[in-house]
């Protein structure tokens, strides 16, 4: 099919765009931000005696996200075909640069100072991989059917896994969650993945024997009213629990004030728990499924594989870290730091995912719908 | 350009599938976490914000005979610091150091302390905590509080009692009534963040205190006061260690008067009265020991609080001597042994086995009837009652008298009556238990049972509690006490009251005569154990008026100096008290002549 042709056919088919996507993240935003205030203003005002402090960073960044969505989504995303390379030099560039001139927060050194701006480029990180992987994939479907392609892209990704994982676990585990759902899709076969998901398992099994804080952490996590360094969580669990059906309402969360420590971090869907009850949870439960259904529609109906693969990507990103994150905040599995997206405090996280959003709606751009 | 294949829709649906379930899943874990474990995390995490304040309940007051308060509240404050909220330590350390006397240094100390909440000075009066609200500074709070307050600080000190730190009773009638005094204290709980910081505007919970209920005692003010000041002027008059007065109303039990003098302040009941009255109350056993060790001195000081803080009248035991001989008479009558007109015979002393025990006449009183030994308290005659009696009918007669048990009287720590095993019971023994030596019993059991004797028989139970009301004077509890009745004929008692009318109108006790009054009396002098000390008690026991007893008194001066004589030195102390209280009561004055005339004839 040659250029002249593509377009000619565009024309001729109504233009999509997938509104509802767009209605579904801009609301997920707004009500980040609102439950952000609502956790963050104790704490802005007790460090900056400023309790909109949080607030105005975050709505800094999703402005700034929304510009970026915007032009990305209006960019065909076929683009960033020519920019694979480039994306996962760059991010494992600044990857291995934050390792050693990172700024340090509480004991974890994952940001780049630029200017008044910090950074995170293990969000970039993200992105990268999914363009990455999404680009290669796509140029060689034919051999995804066999084991040793599969072997190669993993190891592809490999680098970049490490280089996060020393520094930032979890986030490593996503990239490597991103990794397997988009070669899982781009597979024919099955049984490789069941092989590939017990030596996972296998594999974290060892680490968490191997490394005597990660069996602690196991500990924490069976019985956190036992140890000191359960505290975190068992401050969440007393969040959730207390907010019963309903809640307690907006802002008369007791546990923010500083109970749950950084509440509007990892630990906001806690929050949420308690200030709008069983209910309010299900419904932001609900809000990601919806979103993830409509990346689903989105990907089912790409023009071509590559687009599948982008919008698989940004789906398996916020659906593990959705899964992820609530999973945390419910002590269902052991502590580890990963944000709510779109809700959870951090500037790089949310303009990275609007970004995402960005390339999602640019796939969704082309979908035709023929009459 | 690849298509999408089939299989990788089918995949991605997979995706979406897997995902949905496990969403599924964490929404059923939050349906388990805040449905089911609801209650439990609630709970926890309701606990650790609420700070409980206790509200303290108000105690209730001791109200006397004449409504006058003799315990009450005073409201306090407490000024503390929060280090937190402190905007301008300066200031602050100045307007307290300024305000509340303190050194600056030690309120600097305080409010530059990290910590929550610092106290910086308890039991401020509170107009001077209103003035430090006033300057409302940042961080500085102002707690009120209850405090006892006891308005006559020292009056019936060892009656009345105080209380601790957290309102309780610690001696006296604070602690018997402690129940129906403390009331319930009620709580503010607060809802306060991680730092402790109470969360303004987010609605306190309270739970109101109950406040005590008063209790009214049958103490009397003005006779309290009264008495007080008869035993402090004896007692400086005869150097005395101390005195103790009883006044009671024979025929219920109700005490209007209970003085022991050195009294002690009990709005500051740890500092000990002064040095020489410690001193002089203690005996020189404690005193002088100033290369002690700190505990040492400690531990002498809990010592000599607790010998100050003591109910003489009720914790100590004592010899009663001669007004012992009241009850060998009741039961030398009852058992009818003895005639008013038996006639008996003085020599000076009275051999027993092969002892002389001497009558404190050493010449003897020569022939004498019952009436008159009585009335010259004449040793032998009461050996040779003990010795009629017999021991066996001599204990029948204590018991039925209730002599061996304690009164039960409303106040704590009375000491039981010291006797003579009754097996261990010789001649020797009987006769000086005759008149009222070799044996111990306190002050308020000698005065109930005399008491009982003369009422016409009816074993009465001491008190004070009358009666147990709401701050508002609706009755709570009216509180009642055993009698027991008959434990002497009314024939026995009317004798009894006769016999002593004698000895205060032409007997020892003549120095308790006034002018007007018929009152009866014996009088006392005991040398105290051991015997070489040359240590004397003197006593006297009188009541009014004698045929129909109103008021029954009784002096008890403890090693006075010079003269020892209970009829000399204790009869007018109560002469003096009834001087002034029988009008008082309104017990009017008779006939005298009229009056003892007949007495004499109806019990002759």
């Amino acid at each position: 099919m040659d250029r002249a042709q593509f377009a000619d056919q565009r024309q001729r088919s109504i233009r999509y765009f997938d509104y509802s996507l767009l209605l579904i993240v801009c609301f997920l935003v707004c009500f980040g931000l609102v439950m952000l205030y609502s956790t963050s203003s104790y704490n802005g005002q007790v460090k900056f005696a400023d309790s909109a402090y949080y607030l105005k960073k975050q709505l800094l960044a999703d402005v700034l996200g929304i510009a970026v969505m915007t032009v990305i989504a209006k960019i065909d995303y076929r683009v960033w075909k020519r920019f694979w390379f480039l994306a996962y030099a760059a991010a494992f560039g600044l990857c291995t640069l934050v390792l050693f001139v990172g700024q340090e927060l509480n004991g974890a050194k994952r940001w780049l100072k630029l200017g008044p701006l910090s950074f995170q480029p293990s969000e970039m990180a993200k992105v990268a991989i999914i363009i990455f992987l999404a680009t290669i994939i796509s140029r060689m479907p034919k051999q995804m059917g066999k084991f040793t392609a599969l072997i190669k892209v993993m190891l592809l990704v490999m680098p970049m896994v490490v280089i996060v994982a020393s520094e930032n676990l979890s986030t490593a585990i996503i990239i490597l969650g991103i990794a397997i759902c988009l070669v899982f899709v781009a597979s024919p076969k099955y049984m490789q993945f069941f092989v590939m998901g017990g030596v996972v398992i296998a594999f974290g099994a060892a680490f968490i024997m191997l490394e005597s804080y990660r069996a602690e952490r196991l500990k924490i996590w069976l019985e956190p009213e036992k140890y000191e360094k359960g505290y975190q969580t068992l401050q969440g669990l007393y969040a959730i629990g207390s907010g019963g059906l309903f809640g307690k309402g907006m802002g008369a969360s007791m546990q923010k004030l500083g109970f749950v420590p950084e509440a509007q971090n990892d630990m906001i869907f806690s929050i949420i728990c308690e200030e709008l009850g069983l209910f309010g949870a299900v419904c932001v439960i609900l809000l990601f499924l919806v979103l993830i259904w409509r990346f689903m529609v989105i990907a089912n109906n790409a023009q071509d594989l590559y687009g599948a693969l982008i919008v698989t990507g940004v789906l398996s990103h916020i659906a593990i870290q959705v899964i992820l994150n609530i999973a945390v905040v419910t002590n269902t599995i052991p502590n580890t730091g990963i944000s709510l997206p779109f809700i959870s405090y951090g500037g790089t996280s949310v303009a990275f995912l609007l970004a995402e959003i960005g390339l999602v709606l640019s796939v969704s751009r082309g979908i035709r719908l023929e009459e | 350009m690849v298509r999408n294949k089939t299989f990788n829709r089918k995949k991605i649906l997979i995706i979406f599938t897997v995902v949905s379930l496990v969403l599924l899943l964490m929404a059923g874990r939050l349906v388990y976490l805040m449905v089911y474990c609801s209650e439990y995390y609630g709970k926890k995490a309701e606990d650790l914000h609420e700070r409980e304040r206790d509200i303290k309940a108000a105690r209730g007051k001791i109200i006397d005979a004449t409504g006058t308060v003799l315990a009450t509240n005073r409201t306090v404050c407490t000024i503390s610091v929060i280090h937190s909220q402190l905007e301008d330590p300066e200031k602050v350390i100045e307007v307290l150091a300024r305000e509340l006397g303190m050194e600056e240094a030690a309120v600097r100390k305080r409010v530059e302390k990290v910590s929550s909440i610092e106290r910086v000075k308890s039991n401020v009066d509170k107009e001077t905590g209103d003035k430090i609200r006033d300057y409302r500074l940042a961080g500085v709070k102002v707690d009120e509080d209850y405090k006892r307050y006891y308005p006559y600080d020292t009056l019936a000190s060892k009656v009345l009692g105080f209380t601790g730190g957290d309102n309780q009773g610690i001696i006296g009638l604070e602690v018997i009534y402690e129940d129906c005094l403390k009331g319930t204290n009620g709580k503010i709980l607060t809802l306060t963040d991680a730092r402790g910081v109470e969360i303004e505007n987010a609605g306190e919970r309270r739970q109101e205190p109950v406040d005590g209920n008063n209790l009214h005692i049958s103490l009397d003010y003005n006779i309290q006061l009264y008495c007080e000041q008869a035993a402090k002027k004896v007692m400086e008059a005869k150097s005395a260690d101390s005195v103790s007065v009883i006044v009671m109303n024979p025929q219920n039990g109700e005490i209007m008067a209970m003085v022991n003098v050195p009294e002690f302040h009990l709005n500051d009941p740890f500092s000990l009265v002064t040095a020489e009255d410690v001193l002089s109350g203690n005996g020189s056993g404690t005193s002088q020991s100033p290369s002690q060790d700190e505990s040492a001195q400690k531990e002498v000081t809990q010592e000599q609080l607790n010998q100050m803080w003591r109910n003489q009248c009720i914790s100590d035991t004592y010899e009663p001597g001669s007004v012992f001989k009241i009850i060998t008479t009741a039961a030398a009558f009852e058992e009818g042994v003895v005639s008013l007109n038996d006639n008996f015979f003085c020599p000076g002393y009275k051999l027993v086995e092969d002892r002389r025990i001497h009558c404190h006449k050493r010449v003897g009183h020569g022939a004498e009837t019952f009436t008159q030994g009585i009335m010259n308290s004449c040793n032998p005659v009461f050996i040779e009652l003990g010795m009629r009696l017999g021991t066996d009918n001599f204990y029948k007669y204590f018991q039925q008298f209730g002599l061996l048990q304690r009164t039960d009287i409303d106040l704590p720590g009375e000491a039981v009556t010291i006797m003579h095993d009754k097996k261990n019971v010789g001649p020797v023994e009987l006769a000086t238990v005759s008149f009222g030596q070799s044996f111990q019993i306190t002050p308020i059991q000698l005065v109930t049972t005399v008491s009982s004797l003369i009422n016409g028989g009816n074993r009465i139970t001491p008190h004070f509690g009358v009666s147990v009301k709401n701050d508002q004077g609706k009755l709570v509890k009216t509180l009642r006490y055993d009698v027991k009745e008959g434990i002497v004929s009314s024939e026995t008692s009317a004798v009894l009251r006769s016999v002593l009318e004698k000895v205060v109108a032409e007997g020892s006790g003549k120095n308790a005569k006034i002018e007007g009054y018929s009152i009866g009396g014996k009088t006392a002098t005991s040398q105290t154990l051991p015997r070489s000390a040359n240590k004397y008690i003197s006593s006297f026991l009188g009541f009014a008026p004698a045929e129909n007893p109103q008021v029954l008194a009784l002096c008890i001066i403890n090693n006075p100096q010079g003269i020892y004589y209970g009829g000399t030195i204790a009869a007018p102390v109560v002469q003096e008290i009834f001087t002034n209280i029988l009008p008082y009561l309104g017990i009017e004055r008779q006939q005298t002549p009229a009056e003892d005339s007949e007495t004499q004839e109806s019990n002759e």
